[in-house]
């Protein structure tokens, strides 16, 4: 089936989730449960890499910067900028792509393959909105935490590592990370982190929606959604940094 | 009572129903028959809704429902209840919550009004109280159809439809469970659809019976009067198994 229709088929979706919510009580205790579904549970994931990549990074800006005419802050500022820019908002939302858009996918088309969805039909549930719109909304809110928790961490990992590692010592660290700090950069990536949270709960739940077979084709959709969701969020990105830093 | 006037449903051009008539009465377990493949579940899905029939009038009593929008499909939809193949219990929740879901989701009882209904439907299709609190993945196939039953009976519906509701269940499960379905459709005289390729149903619950072939509707009447048809195809369907081909002859 052609791009175009799948599309149409994304947003006609759309129309149906964000429709007007048949109680909203329920809906409340839904959002609740995804975020602590989809957002909480995603911590100790966020900040397990971002400890790893803050300290990977150091490391390699130490080892690039190695040269006596440039100031030993440029290490610190690199990683601070880079965890700012793309990784802590563009590299994370990848990542959460694969954990959290899986598990979407999978729980919807698990849903739809075994007709829970169309139980929730013959009840007479708007069950795109029931299932995917606290999914969105969860995913959307709880993105800009973790991208805040992800450049905390990330800077943590550096400064432990740098002087274990003896590229740097604490005091140049922080130094290098409050060298020419532009408060816009969080704003930036605030704002890609909303649309990538939009795009990783919003796209795994059309592929998971509108899966037909069984749980081999529950897989297959799981897998695509990822891809797909991948391409959109560095095709955002590149888009929005356009837009929001040129 | 649910009148369906000539269906006609078409996938990729390949016709799957070809101009069905019939009336599914109230009060009476009406049975669709026939083997897999022969459009039983398209129809029912078809009555339902959840495939739009591409020419030919549905009617719930006095209102035609091909002719509803989807609002007015989906006020329509809280008067009927649906027991699917699997069960289809939502697996995030416990046995309770299945039930309690669809009066959270349409009425405005109380928790305690809730709770009192709650019981009283899995009180009818005998769960016991232990079971409320498991999870549907906890219970064994044959209390996941009663509790499927149960939540379908929840909003106290005019209209209940079972697809294959004993399949995957041993004989004795599948007879409760058929004697369940008859018992609950006389108590609240809903109009009671259920499509089975099993004979012991038939002959347990028939009340009334279409048999459908290829589409088709082949023969229509009661399970008294089955095992006389006549009917070539219905035969051939019938005595595939051989305990009613050695009825047929008195054996």
């Amino acid at each position: 089936m052609g791009f175009f229709f799948h599309i149409g088929r994304y947003f006609s979706m759309l129309a149906r989730v964000f429709a007007r919510p048949e109680k909203h009580k329920l809906y409340i205790r839904q959002l609740f449960h995804e975020i602590d579904n989809l957002g909480v549970n995603s911590v100790g994931i966020v900040i397990i890499i971002s400890i790893f990549i803050g300290g990977i990074m150091t490391i390699q800006f130490a080892y690039s910067m190695a040269n006596p005419l440039y100031p030993v802050e440029l290490v610190g500022l690199g990683t601070r900028d880079t965890l700012l820019l793309e990784f802590s908002s563009t590299m994370l939302a990848l990542i959460m792509a694969g954990k959290v858009g899986s598990n979407i996918t999978s729980e919807i088309g698990t849903m739809r393959v075994t007709e829970q969805i169309d139980s929730l039909e013959i009840m007479g549930v708007n069950s795109a909105s029931y299932l995917i719109l606290p999914k969105i909304i969860a995913v959307v809110f709880v993105f800009p935490f973790l991208y805040i928790i992800s450049v905390f961490f990330g800077l943590l990992g550096g400064m432990v590592t740098g002087p274990i590692a003896g590229v740097i010592s604490i005091p140049d660290y922080i130094s290098g990370i409050q060298w020419l700090f532009y408060p816009y950069y969080i704003t930036f990536s605030i704002i890609k982190s909303l649309f990538f949270g939009f795009l990783v709960a919003s796209v795994p739940a059309y592929f998971g929606y509108y899966v037909q077979g069984g749980a081999l084709e529950v897989g297959k959709a799981s897998t695509k959604a990822v891809v797909n969701t991948n391409i959109l969020i560095l095709f955002f990105d590149l888009i929005l940094t356009r837009l929001l830093l040129t | 009572m649910i009148t369906l006037k000539n269906i006609i449903k078409t996938f990729d051009g390949n016709t799957v129903l070809k101009n069905i008539s019939t009336v599914f009465e109230q009060g009476k377990t009406n049975l669709i028959i026939g083997r897999s493949g022969s459009g039983k579940t398209v129809l029912l899905k078809s009555t339902l809704g959840l495939f739009e029939v591409d020419s030919g009038e549905i009617w719930y009593n006095e209102r035609n429902f091909t002719q509803m929008n989807q609002k007015e499909r989906k006020v329509l939809r809280r008067e009927v209840g649906m027991v699917f193949q699997g069960g289809a219990l939502f697996d995030s929740i416990s046995v309770e919550g299945n039930v309690r879901f669809p009066l959270d989701m349409f009425t405005e009882m109380s928790s305690a009004e809730k709770q009192k209904r709650v019981d009283f439907c899995l009180d009818h299709v005998n769960i016991e109280k232990q079971a409320f609190k498991l999870s549907p993945s906890e219970i064994s196939g044959g209390m996941q159809k009663r509790v499927a039953i149960a939540r379908a009976i929840a909003l106290n519906p005019k209209y209940l439809f079972c697809d294959e509701p004993n399949s995957g269940l041993d004989p004795e499960t599948a007879t409760v469970i058929d004697q369940l379905i008859q018992t609950l459709t006389k108590e609240f005289q809903m109009t009671t659809i259920i499509n089975t390729h099993d004979m012991n149903s038939v002959i347990e619950i028939g009340e009334s019976v279409l048999f459908i072939s290829h589409g088709q509707k082949e023969w229509e009447g009661t399970k008294n009067e089955i095992l006389s048809s006549g009917n070539q195809k219905l035969e051939d369907f019938i005595f595939a198994n051989k305990l009613y081909a050695q009825m047929k002859k008195g054996k």
